[in-house]
């Protein structure tokens, strides 16, 4: 009996990775197949890997846009983890009389939706492009510079910090840190975990961030890698084995990040959970 | 150890950030420096851009152009392929927010959502009345690309539409090339029932969501989703699109029909030899012709007609035009189209020799390139018969809303597949329609 049901789960199991893991096989798959075999379904690894990869590199400049990804990408982690704890700890760990409304309002904006805000944004970046050029439209800090705050974040540190233990703190105040000393020195290493499964979710959004990017950055050499993939597919008869290998380069960073970072990110997701 | 890290982490970022800024800086005086050119004409000529999607057909174009441009201006042509959609996304964004910074100078849009630009944004583009003959083109692109007696749009290439049919399996069924010329959609379900019984083989694919085969039957007789102005919906009581509908219904109840759910399935159909037709626009040539073991076993054909007052066979899918954006430097914008696609008969030729694209500017839709067969289409001169066609279009308002129709009618369409009364079909759509685009 005890056996059937281990099989029962096991066989679940298997046809649960079948299903998430075939989009991946498909994807490495094609990138190896001559476009016409892709529009015919394909299944097996082809020869043509080496051509999809030569026609890819001669046709687009995929080297600068993998950099502009990842400088956008690094940067705007770094950013958001910053802002965001510090917004997350300071909300749990001081006290203040307006701190609950403050922070509902904030939660409140986690419901409108991009799309809403980002004409008046657009606006907003258009107007001090002449006053800050190194901010304004068409550069790459423009590209990350509206995501780097985001209500799901804070919130996501701020559950988190609900098990920090505060008598770590007073320890710290009683040897004469700082109140930023502490956040830097006692904080930021106790909750590592934390830091590296918010550090997965920003990096992973924003470089696959297509929507506010694709308005932003108009230059060709600003162009990240969803904007150069949406590009590939734009012809009457696309190259589908070479967009699928683009497909491939482009997710092999977000891959990297969470392999990584993987056991962190799980007890990082599980104390929020706990929390 | 942690101050380490953190002095470490700090220093990143601040060499990241100055590394930003380095190139920004650079890209500020590029701007700076282009702004000078822009304007006063110098010797290294005035810097316009243009927007475009694919490679191999419109970019191509633009360089050609670029190629063939002899003004007197000196002008430097820089083309950035940008996808259809983010196109539309950009110049959106861009224009509702009332800033052209970033625009481009030229800029692709197709026909069906030229007029949604130009209306909604009526000062955004430069008119081309004093710049080209509009009498030189077919009526049908400059009923779309004008707003008011005003011409914004160069008319581009012609979507005009043919059907491609497989002549071996023609033969198969007991029929000849002859016998699916100027046919009606009753003759075609019949021919596609005769060779599915002979081979096997379905005679065309169909995507539910997408209508552009009910768009091409209803333009083939001279109507359209909307009224004359392009914006009160003509669905119901438009008897053009209740004879199109029904003639979809039929083609599904004849079981001739491949269903697809995108583009590559609906490429990959009829290079596997899996369907024995496609009624599209002219672009798919270099699809269809992708599948060389092919060669010899195409023919294309007049579109089938409609059995309405008004019908013709002859049809249009897609197409685009170039506009001028209403900003610095639309004069030289202008002067570019105006010499290239506005005026130079060789140059459509080339057009023809070097990409298979066929212009809608009808002095230039003659001569050598025009006439030669196509070795792929047993000898047939493809482009000459396309050609002939373009200019019969019947025009029509594309209006502003086409693909917003499109979403309604696609589910309308299937709930008249599982028998709603047909009548109830176009009011309900018409009456969706008139709510939702109030």
């Amino acid at each position: 009996m005890k056996k059937f049901k281990r099989m029962l789960v096991y066989t679940f199991l298997s046809i649960a990775t079948i299903i998430s893991i075939y989009p991946f096989f498909w994807m490495v798959v094609s990138s190896t197949n001559a476009s016409v075999d892709v529009t015919r379904g394909r299944q097996l690894p082809g020869t043509h890997l080496i051509e999809n990869l030569t026609n890819l590199f001669d046709q687009v400049n995929i080297v600068t846009a993998l950099t502009n990804s990842a400088i956008i990408a690094v940067l705007s982690t770094f950013l958001t983890l910053l802002i965001a704890s510090l917004a997350g700890y300071g909300f749990e760990m001081y006290r203040s009389r307006g701190k609950d409304i403050a922070f509902n309002v904030l939660l409140l904006s986690m419901m409108i939706p991009f799309a809403a805000i980002m004409v008046p944004l657009y606006r907003l970046f258009g107007r001090i492009s002449h006053t800050a050029p190194l901010i304004g439209l068409d550069t790459l800090a423009a590209a990350f510079l509206p995501t780097i705050t985001t209500a799901f974040f804070i919130f996501f540190f701020r559950q988190n910090t609900k098990m920090f233990p505060k008598d770590l703190i007073e320890a710290g105040r009683i040897d004469g840190l700082t109140e930023l000393g502490i956040f830097f020195r006692i904080y930021m290493p106790t909750m590592k975990t934390t830091y590296a499964a918010a550090a997965i979710i920003a990096f992973m959004n924003s470089w696959n961030n297509f929507l506010w990017p694709l308005v932003v950055l108009q230059s060709p050499d600003k162009q990240t890698i969803p904007l150069l993939i949406s590009n590939l597919g734009s012809s009457y008869s696309p190259d589908y084995g070479m967009i699928m290998s683009a497909i491939t380069i482009a997710t092999l960073p977000t891959a990297l990040v969470f392999f990584f970072m993987q056991k962190h990110f799980v007890a990082g997701m599980m104390g929020s959970v706990k929390g | 150890m942690k101050k380490v890290v953190f002095m470490m982490l700090t220093i990143i970022v601040m060499v990241a950030l100055v590394a930003c800024g380095d190139r920004d800086e650079e890209s500020v005086d590029d701007q700076e420096a282009s702004d000078e050119t822009e304007g006063a004409t110098n010797d290294e000529g005035e810097a316009i851009t243009a927007w475009a999607w694919d490679p191999n057909f419109n970019i191509r174009a633009l360089e050609l152009a670029d190629q063939a441009y002899d003004g007197e201006v000196d002008l430097e042509l820089e083309i950035i392929e940008n996808a259809q959609d983010d196109i539309v996304q950009r110049l959106n964004t861009s224009l509702s927010s009332g800033t052209t910074q970033g625009m481009p100078n030229i800029v692709l849009i197709e026909d069906y959502r030229a007029q949604s630009f130009l209306q909604a944004y009526p000062d955004a583009f430069y008119p081309l009345t004093d710049y080209i003959d509009v009498d030189a083109f077919a009526d049908y692109k400059i009923e779309t690309t004008s707003l008011d007696g005003e011409q914004y749009g160069l008319p581009f290439d012609t979507g005009v539409a043919g059907l491609y049919i497989r002549t071996d399996y023609l033969e198969e069924a007991g029929y000849s090339v002859d016998d699916v010329q100027d046919i009606t959609w009753a003759e075609y379900i019949q021919i596609g029932v005769d060779i599915k019984e002979a081979t096997g083989n379905n005679m065309l694919t169909q995507d539910p969501s997408d209508l552009g085969l009910i768009r091409m039957m209803i333009q083939s007789a001279g109507s359209w989703y909307f009224e004359e102005d392009g914006s009160t919906p003509n669905l119901a009581n438009n008897p053009a699109l209740e004879a199109s509908v029904q003639a979809y219904r039929e083609l599904m109840e004849a079981n001739i029909v491949s269903m697809v759910s995108d583009w590559s399935q609906f490429v990959g159909a009829f290079n596997d030899g899996d369907v024995a037709s496609v009624p599209t626009g002219n672009w798919i040539t270099p699809s269809i012709t992708a599948e060389e073991t092919q060669s010899g076993n195409w023919a294309v054909v007049p579109f089938p007609k409609l059995e309405v007052d008004g019908a013709t066979n002859v049809t249009n899918l897609g197409g685009s035009s170039w506009y001028v954006l209403n900003s610095d430097g639309k004069e030289a914008a202008a002067t570019f189209l105006a010499n290239t696609f506005g005026s130079n008969e060789m140059f459509y030729q080339d057009l023809i020799n070097e990409i298979g694209a066929i212009g809608t500017y009808l002095p230039g839709m003659q001569g050598e390139a025009f006439e030669e067969g196509h070795e792929f289409f047993d000898g047939q001169s493809i482009v000459a018969d396309f050609s002939e066609w373009t200019e019969a279009i019947p025009a029509v308002n594309y209006g502003m809303h086409t693909y917003a129709i499109d979403d309604i009618l696609a589910v309308e369409l299937q709930n008249y597949l599982n028998d709603k009364e047909l009548t109830d079909v176009l009011e309900d759509a018409q009456s969706q329609a008139e709510t939702q685009l109030r």
